[in-house]
């Protein structure tokens, strides 16, 4: 009777179920690593693509000059503020119809749309290059002025300067700020179901709503989010010990 | 950028086109189909990562009699009519109710399904006594009646319904002054909810229903009271395209009627949702 929920008896239940996350026949567990692998390629190269764009927010920001700062000010103040959902589905659609109109004009009338996995990496690259250009900003800044000082004392030129000096000193700073972003791009990545991409989040739903079984694979697709968050944490935190050594800590 | 490398980037571009689209009014010879892929029995992706269902093999069936080349993709509910109306396919089957409002923004053929909408409650709450029945109403003429018999029953439980949905339009016009509403990205989500005890009823397709109650967690649960067709609902559930494509509309409608009188769907239905869901005429 359904007054109370048998708990126990659900959990049984589940375990009963556990040979759909299998391998053999009949079991969706490769088709979860795949999406899971996706995941990780996605939020890679979307984190790597939001380097760049961070990398030339901050320049911007940091910039004397008007039109860059003003532009850098812009990009993250409207990339960080618009819901995410949002802008991937501005790239999504709004992409495939410039693209279209483009193609158009030069004579081809067939549809032109970029793979949903190209939307997608452009997409998380722009969000988390707007939240990577304050991290960048910010460990410039504390980069210590003596060291400034000292570098232009040693005659070294602009780009030495901040090739030798300030930027490995800087990614120093930087790294417990890109830990938090990148976290942050492994969630949006779920996001990106919405545009058709079959990652993690999308084969958990597609698997949930194929079986009719959407306790067992959401459950299996945060134990997966959750390794990958694991493994990929431990890599900046080895990370921040490496940039770390030969400091003294105040 | 030398122009030489500009012209290589532009033709990996328009390499990257989805496939020969359907022109207005060119005969169609290729066509890409898209549908939800996570809403068994009618569309699923299977084990083996295969699209499957009701809507699959109507599909195929379809494009046989049409002799035309069909690829079937998956896409999220919520992208489904954006990405048609973008062009990056031909033709949605999707469990997808023909209405007045999505008719606004694209074409349907007519309908090849006319699957009921109905509650699903807990079997000793007041409405689940009723038990299932087989009565349908249609929404142009006498449901309201059968509506003001079910408002009792529902006065203040919390309703889930799957967002975006005509099964929200519905509940919202006609229980909306009685009953709680409470929307849902997906159907698996509110049977979720209704089984943790968090709502009352859910309100969705018969035969989606029946496939959510058929698991042992869903033992305690039973669709009551009637169905409801016609109306908002429109006319059942139908292949949206675009609406330039007229001449793919003409000839998706003649498979479908071919596949209608010669009992292919009536098999097909049988098959997969246990129930006769062939559309009159």
């Amino acid at each position: 009777m359904p007054e109370c929920f048998d708990h126990k008896k659900g959990f049984a239940r589940m375990l009963e179920k556990l040979h759909l996350l299998g391998f053999a026949e009949g079991g969706r567990g490769m088709a979860l690593l795949g999406a899971a692998g996706m995941t990780l390629i996605l939020s890679v190269l979307g984190f790597a693509l939001g380097t760049v764009f961070g990398a030339l927010g901050a320049s911007g920001g940091l910039s004397s000059k008007r039109v860059p700062k003003a532009l850098a000010s812009a990009y993250g103040t409207i990339f960080r503020g618009v819901p995410d959902l949002l802008t991937i589905y501005l790239f999504y659609y709004g992409g495939s119809v410039a693209l279209t109109a483009i193609a158009r004009s030069f004579g081809s009338g067939n549809f032109v749309g970029l793979p949903a996995l190209v939307t997608g990496v452009i997409a998380i690259g722009i969000i988390s290059g707007a939240y990577q250009a304050e991290v960048y900003r910010g460990a410039y800044l504390a980069v210590e002025p003596g060291q400034f000082d000292a570098a232009k004392a040693l005659a070294l030129s602009r780009t030495q300067i901040l090739r030798l000096v300030i930027v490995p000193q800087l990614l120093r700073h930087a790294i417990p700020g890109l830990s938090n972003v990148w976290q942050l791009v492994l969630k949006d990545s779920a996001l990106i179901s919405v545009i058709g991409l079959v990652e993690l989040m999308r084969q958990a739903q597609i698997a949930a709503g194929s079986t009719r079984e959407p306790f067992l694979f959401y459950f299996a697709a945060a134990g997966l989010y959750f390794v990958i968050a694991g493994i990929t944490g431990q890599v900046f935190r080895t990370a921040e010990t490496r940039a770390a050594r030969g400091i003294m800590h105040r | 950028m030398t122009i030489r490398r500009m012209a290589a980037l532009a033709a990996a571009l328009t390499t990257l086109t989805f496939g020969n689209v359907a022109h207005a009014q060119n005969l169609p010879t290729e066509i890409k189909i898209a549908t939800e892929g996570a809403y068994a029995p009618w569309n699923f992706t299977n084990a083996n990562g295969e699209l499957d269902g009701l809507e699959i093999e109507l599909a195929n069936d379809l494009c046989a009699r049409m002799k035309i080349k069909c690829t079937i993709v998956a896409q999220d509910w919520d992208g489904l009519i954006p990405s048609l109306t973008v062009g990056k396919f031909d033709v949605i089957m999707a469990g997808m109710f023909i209405t007045p409002k999505r008719l606004e923004t694209i074409d349907f053929t007519r309908p090849y399904a006319v699957d009921p909408g109905g509650f699903a409650v807990a079997k000793d709450s007041e409405l689940g006594k009723l038990g299932l029945s087989a009565e349908r109403f249609d929404m142009s003429n006498e449901a309201v009646a059968a509506i003001g018999k079910l408002k009792p029953l529902l006065k203040g439980k919390i309703v889930g319904v799957q967002a975006a949905t005509t099964m929200l339009d519905f509940v919202k016009k006609y229980f909306g002054d009685t009953v709680e509403i409470r929307e849902y990205k997906t159907t698996e989500q509110h049977d979720l909810d209704l089984v943790a005890g968090r709502i009352d009823a859910i309100f969705a397709q018969q035969t989606a229903l029946a496939a959510t109650l058929s698991k042992p967690e869903f033992a305690d649960y039973t669709i009551a009271g009637p169905g409801f067709v016609g109306g908002l609902f429109g006319m059942g559930t139908g292949a949206g395209l675009r609406k330039e494509d007229t001449k793919l509309k003409e000839m998706l409608n003649a498979a479908i009627d071919g596949a209608i009188a010669d009992g292919t769907i009536k098999r097909i239905s049988e098959k997969w949702v246990k129930t006769d869901v062939t559309p009159a005429k």
